[in-house]
């Protein structure tokens, strides 16, 4: 597992699976618009995220996920929900 | 025109006893041998009657050119071929350079990659990943109504998720896709599913195609991975009384060719690759072979999906058809590297037809007396026995062979053997026979 914020690691398993450089990732970057990511790429990226995290993300939560900082409120708010 | 030479100019291995060619052949001749209990948690399903399996070690994927992402994507039977297709294109001395970082592809340097085909055999592809998908597709109700925390979760096992990618994780092209994707490979790209004689039809139609001039160059080999989460399929061969069922002694429970032999030892899996080449593009390269394939046969029982032809006409046809095809008289053959199972019928056929056939002059061994039984990789890994001990002049011996079945040239200890030619033998469920003949470049 990567160590870091929650944020440097999502930007990590967005870098792993797209192959984007991590300094044009911002919370703000449309994962489909702005990182080029297709539809097999969003599947992997979900996966991944999973796999870092040890969680499951539902489709419906998936499909919620729109942006990079949409990834990170996710799974800090699924952190606190847990640790609560 | 005279017909292409065929060499192996590269050799890979993932096996029960080792990862890698190398260590994988010095096991060998060592006499190594996998075997263990199976997984404790099986027997929550179902008590077998055979305990005994040959697991396979860890490794790390990320050596063969596989990374986490892909890992997540394909079945344990693609990571096994395709870290077997690595070691085979290093073994060759080819160099792979990356293509597409997303994608993690390569191109491999100084071949037409329209003239090199991926030829690959499997006896049941992502069955294991099937299982897995499956568990989570049905249980995932049960789950539910259970709520968290049941007692029953030990038993369910669900997976995270259902697999995303779970149809090209499951189909049985997937590995031949995958390698022929991951380095780039566009000419014929084809798989065999002729169960326990996949591995050894795949290196054949490899042959047949540079043979016949259609490519230049082939991956060939073949895939297994068995050990699904439940033991399932572990079950399946185990209630057909195929296993080893005398266990009380691991070490010796397999026993090929041997009189008290009881069965097969089921691998969790395994893979090899045998990369082939015709002799101008292996010359072009200065790349030595470590054996030349001079001939390819099939043929096949029409007698039961599950039990050998005691009669074994086909098989014997079939082994005359390929000594025709080499040029070579049964006296000539030096080695044979028997399919050798371990199961009562097969291995009283296969001694039989040896001795009506060859008689008591070559070497005869059973590989899947150290490996057990990988089913659609058996063929391969044994095809890249039979080359390395051509290249190293060298046989190993049979595990366990202490009353042997018939009085035949068993080896009995590892050591030096002049092979000028060799055969391999390969017999699956269906009724499948195959037969290579190799020799001495």
């Amino acid at each position: 597992m990567t160590t870091g914020t929650i944020e440097q690691r999502v930007i990590s398993v967005v870098t792993e699976v797209l192959r984007v450089d991590p300094a044009k990732i911002m919370p703000s970057s449309r994962i489909k618009e702005e990182l080029g990511a297709d539809s097999l790429d969003q599947v992997s990226l979900i996966m991944s995220l999973e796999d870092e995290f040890k969680g499951s993300i539902t489709d419906d939560e998936a499909a919620g996920l729109v942006t990079v900082g949409d990834a990170v409120n996710f799974i800090e708010k699924k952190a606190e929900l847990q640790t609560a | 025109m005279s017909p292409h030479r065929i060499f192996i100019t590269g050799i890979g291995v993932a096996a029960p006893t080792a990862i890698g060619t190398d260590p994988f052949w010095r096991a060998c001749l060592d006499g190594i041998a996998a075997v263990a209990p199976i997984p404790a948690h099986w027997f929550n399903y179902h008590p077998p009657s055979s305990t005994l399996w040959a697991p396979l070690p860890d490794f790390d994927y990320r050596q063969y050119n596989v990374n986490r992402i892909e890992r997540m994507q394909i079945d344990t039977a693609t990571v096994l071929g395709l870290c077997a297709c690595k070691q085979a294109l290093d073994d060759a001395g080819l160099i792979t350079e990356q293509k597409d970082e997303k994608k993690n592809t390569f191109a491999v340097e100084g071949i037409d990659p329209a003239r090199c085909g991926v030829f690959f055999g499997t006896g049941m592809a992502g069955i294991a990943g099937f299982a897995l998908n499956q568990a989570f597709h049905c249980f995932s109700p049960i789950k539910e109504r259970l709520g968290d925390g049941s007692s029953a979760d030990s038993l369910l096992r669900m997976p995270a998720r259902f697999n995303p990618f779970a149809v090209s994780q499951i189909m049985p092209n997937a590995t031949a896709a995958s390698i022929g994707i991951k380095y780039s490979i566009t000419g014929p790209n084809t798989t065999f599913a002729n169960a326990c004689a996949a591995g050894t039809v795949a290196v054949g139609n490899g042959f047949r195609a540079i043979r016949a001039g259609r490519c230049s160059m082939a991956i060939t080999g073949g895939t297994e991975y068995l050990g699904d989460e439940f033991g399932g399929v572990f079950r399946g061969f185990d209630i057909a009384k195929t296993l080893v069922r005398d266990c009380v002694e691991p070490e010796k429970a397999n026993r090929p060719f041997d009189a008290k032999r009881s069965g097969f030892l089921f691998a969790e899996g395994g893979a090899a690759v045998l990369i082939l080449e015709s002799q101008e593009h292996a010359e072009r390269r200065g790349v030595k072979p470590a054996a030349e394939i001079t001939a390819f046969a099939e043929s096949f029982d029409a007698h039961s999906l599950m039990a050998l032809d005691p009669e074994a006409g086909p098989i014997k046809t079939m082994v005359r058809s390929a000594l025709d095809e080499a040029g070579l008289t049964p006296d000539r053959i030096d080695y044979v590297n028997a399919h050798a199972t371990g199961t009562q019928l097969n291995d009283e056929v296969e001694a039989r037809l040896i001795d009506e056939i060859f008689g008591k002059k070559p070497a005869v061994n059973a590989t899947k007396s150290l490996v057990g039984h990988t089913i659609g990789a058996s063929g391969a890994i044994e095809a890249a026995v039979t080359s390395l001990s051509i290249r190293d002049q060298a046989v190993h011996a049979c595990k366990n062979l202490e009353t042997p079945v018939r009085d035949l040239n068993f080896v009995t200890a590892s050591g030096p053997q002049e092979i000028r030619a060799a055969l391999k033998n390969s017999f699956g469920f269906g009724g499948h026979n195959a037969s290579l003949v190799f020799t001495r470049p």
